[in-house]
């Protein structure tokens, strides 16, 4: 004896294998994707430069410094300074705000950053503040000292004025690092603007410093110019992405938008089964809602699992930056199945209402296309953030499954990320899929498995 | 509530071992529409037992309640004298009268998995599907996508389908519709054998005369969702009494009304009729009908009209229906 289940998912994987339709959209729709994405965007553009707001995030560790000023001392922040004219700073001539600055942990900057809601993350080093001081003191004495030569030949009988004290030399050094990743072209624009904001701020401090001395000797600006070495800034590239391209951002996405065709072949498949009749034939027999639930789960699962394995072998094929080795491979297997459950229950809520195969299969894309786009899937998508909750930075987005599942593809695939650094991902992945599971079954069973 | 624990009980209490299926006042609304109004029958074991009735008379919709499909808004069904709801479903065997069939699958694919459904052995299940398939010709298509088989082969598989797991009653539901000859032929000894070597409780539903004539038992007349006469084809034909049919169209429609007032004058008619349809078929039962006609033909004539066709043929079940309803089967 067979049991139930067994045989009706047997049943329909035959009928799936056998009706290229069927075939035609769980499979060479999503690598026709691939294929165009990987040619579209396989290597680094310079897309993506015009004046809309980067989001960033800086990560402030500067300690501050004292400093004395005629016999008085004064504690300051520069690093506190420097984030103020980041969020401050617009493009000339307009008031588009050049960076949009995000308020999250280093953690949740890096996270953001590898799922590039982030374009980019600097940290402000410790001894920032030391540093500005350094560059401060050595623009002062450099203004101070260069009247010098001057004076001498005027015949001045001092060198300096009275009371004239030089500021002390320190030659504390500091660099700020821009961290993302450099195959993104939204890093690449967001690199040249922050490193050219720090050049500007280096120079107010030069100037000011050299005011101040103006001020004081009563003496004309000269063309000093101290040393520019103090601050620096230098570019990290994100761990494991030094070579990648918006197509390896893109390609777990299709890996996801593959699954959420399964939305409409799943509402499309029961759709005909009771559209056909067959579903009151198999009501009449002994099985069970079970036999028929698990049976339509179990058959999806193994095509997921076939979408995940040959669309991860394209990729990589056509030059997608895989990450880890069969360990990521499995653990993406398992993260792509619960990302198959869910648009499973949702094809079984679909297969609830529609009255046919054709709506069936339209609705099932009409709802699967955008819901593609709004998990990212394909572009990464403006910053719409909800709260933050385990450490994690939650977006409207992340709402949806799929999003989580797409996110959670991206750390293993892309960055060789194991099951601690996902399971946030996968654990918010499952409960959202839980719930609408419950709902899609619960909606099916009464409309569809119960006498008429 | 009451009532209806009441009037299953009292059908329980007169229900003897000789009934297969028994249906107490079943009703199916839908809003103002009652499809099936009070139906009330015993269907006795072994029986094949004809439902005969036209398009939308309700048929369908007394089987679906029958067998679980639909439930009923009023009345109750017991099968074996028990609730339908506590009989094994594997007790009935429905063949629906559209083609329910998995396109994808093969014929044997399809019938496994039925078999799969009713817990069969996987042993039993391939003895069947080759018996099925031998009984029913389609040995050689056994592994033939259903989606290549002729309108005829899927028919046939849609009644292998039924039966696949043995049931004590079968109910099909217009088995031959669209069958060419000799598929239905092919398919009456199947469910004469079904009946004769199974031993099984056939429930046949059709609106082919001939069909529910040459293999029912017994046949339910029903229309508008009514019960209208009940009894075996030969009994149901004697109620019109006897002698043959003959039917005639006139040039002139009109003076059907003048035509038959003269005809009833006639020696050896016994009854005649205007089939309120259309065609406006007049039809007449006479004794001895053959050496009538010249005179019908002269009288005719004699109202300034001519017969435009005439046929003799023997009573016939939708003689029966026409002779109930005033109206023919295939309306």
């Amino acid at each position: 004896m067979t049991v139930k289940f067994l045989s009706l998912a047997i049943k329909a994987l035959k009928q799936t294998i056998r009706d290229r339709r069927s075939l035609f959209f769980l499979l060479l729709f999503p690598i026709v994707f691939m294929i165009i994405f990987a040619f579209a965007f396989g290597s680094p553009s310079s897309l993506g430069t015009g004046t809309a707001p980067h989001e960033i995030a800086v990560i402030n560790l500067d300690q501050g410094a004292t400093v004395s000023t005629n016999n008085t001392t004064e504690r300051i922040n520069s690093g506190v300074n420097f984030t103020q004219l980041l969020e401050n700073i617009t493009y000339a001539q307009t008031d588009t705000h050049m960076f949009t600055l995000n308020n999250v942990s280093a953690d949740q900057a890096l996270a953001m950053l590898k799922s590039r809601s982030l374009d980019a993350v600097i940290t402000i080093p410790e001894n920032f503040s030391q540093a500005v001081v350094s560059l401060a003191n050595a623009s002062a004495r450099a203004e101070t000292t260069s009247d010098i030569g001057l004076r001498v030949i005027n015949g001045s009988t001092a060198q300096l004025p009275v009371n004239t004290t030089l500021p002390k030399q320190s030659n504390v050094t500091a660099q700020v690092i821009v961290e993302g990743d450099t195959g993104s072209a939204a890093f690449g624009a967001a690199q040249g603007l922050i490193f050219n904001v720090l050049q500007q701020y280096q120079g107010q401090i030069q100037a000011t410093a050299i005011r101040q001395v103006d001020a004081t000797l009563a003496q004309n600006q000269s063309q000093s110019n101290a040393s520019i070495g103090y601050i620096s800034a230098a570019v990290q590239p994100l761990t494991g992405t030094r070579s990648l391209t918006l197509f390896d951002y893109q390609a777990p996405g299709l890996i996801v938008f593959a699954l959420l065709m399964q939305v409409s072949s799943v509402a499309q498949d029961l759709t005909r089964e009771s559209d056909r009749g067959t579903l009151g034939r198999l009501k009449l027999s002994n099985m069970r809602s079970f036999d028929l639930l698990f049976g339509t789960l179990l058959t999806w699962i193994l095509i997921a699992i076939a979408q995940i394995l040959l669309l991860l072998g394209v990729a990589v094929a056509l030059g997608f930056s895989w990450a880890g080795g069969a360990n990521s491979i499995g653990l993406a297997v398992l993260i792509g199945i619960i990302g198959g459950i869910a648009s499973i229950s949702l094809g079984l809520l679909l297969a609830a209402f529609t009255t046919n195969e054709r709506q069936a299969a339209q609705l099932g894309v009409l709802i699967a296309v955008p819901v593609s786009f709004l998990t990212g899937a394909f572009f990464p998508l403006p910053n719409e953030i909800l709260g933050t909750a385990f450490g994690t930075t939650f977006q409207v987005y992340d709402l949806l499954p799929w999003t989580q599942v797409a996110d959670a593809l991206r750390q293993v695939l892309i960055f060789g990320s194991g099951v601690g650094a996902v399971a946030v991902y996968v654990g918010f992945a499952i409960v959202l899929t839980a719930i609408l599971f419950v709902v899609g079954v619960i909606s099916y069973s009464r409309v569809r498995l119960r006498p008429e | 509530m009451c009532s209806d624990v009441r009037s299953t009980k009292q059908l329980s209490d007169n229900t003897t071992d000789a009934y297969a299926l028994e249906a107490q006042g079943l009703t199916k609304r839908y809003g103002d529409l009652v499809a099936v109004d009070d139906l009330t029958l015993q269907i006795k074991k072994g029986e094949i037992f004809g439902f005969l009735g036209p398009n939308g008379a309700g048929k369908t919709t007394s089987i679906n309640m029958m067998v679980g499909l639909l439930s009923p808004t009023g009345g109750t069904v017991l099968i074996n004298g028990q609730d339908r709801a506590r009989v094994p479903k594997r007790s009935i065997g429905i063949c629906p009268q559209e083609l329910v069939l998995w396109e994808e699958l093969t014929c044997v694919e399809n019938l496994v998995v039925m078999g799969d459904m009713y817990d069969l052995p996987r042993a039993v299940t391939n003895e069947r599907v080759g018996s099925l398939l031998a009984s029913l010709a389609l040995s050689d298509k056994a592994k033939t996508r259903v989606s290549q088989l002729s309108g005829g082969m899927k028919r046939r598989l849609n009644v292998a389908l039924a039966v696949i797991h043995n049931p004590d009653i079968v109910v099909l539901d217009e088995p031959s519709a669209g069958l060419d000859p000799q598929s239905r032929l092919l398919l009456w000894d199947f469910v004469r054998s079904l009946k004769n070597k199974e031993r099984k409780t056939i429930i046949l539903t059709t609106h082919a005369m001939e069909e529910a004539d040459a293999l029912s038992d017994r046949i339910a007349i029903i229309d508008h969702g009514k019960l209208l006469q009940l009894d075996t084809p030969g009994n149901l034909k004697k109620t019109i009494g006897s002698g043959d049919i003959i039917e005639m169209q006139l040039a002139d429609r009109e003076k059907n009304e003048v035509v038959m007032a003269d005809l009833k004058a006639v020696n050896g008619i016994l009854e005649i009729q205007e089939i309120n349809d259309a065609s406006g078929t007049i039809t007449i039962r006479a004794l001895n009908a053959v050496s009538l006609l010249p005179e019908i033909i002269e009288r005719v004539d004699a109202t300034r009209t001519r017969v435009s066709d005439i046929s003799i043929r023997e009573n016939t079940l939708e003689d029966v229906f026409i002779y109930l309803t005033g109206r023919g089967l295939r309306e």
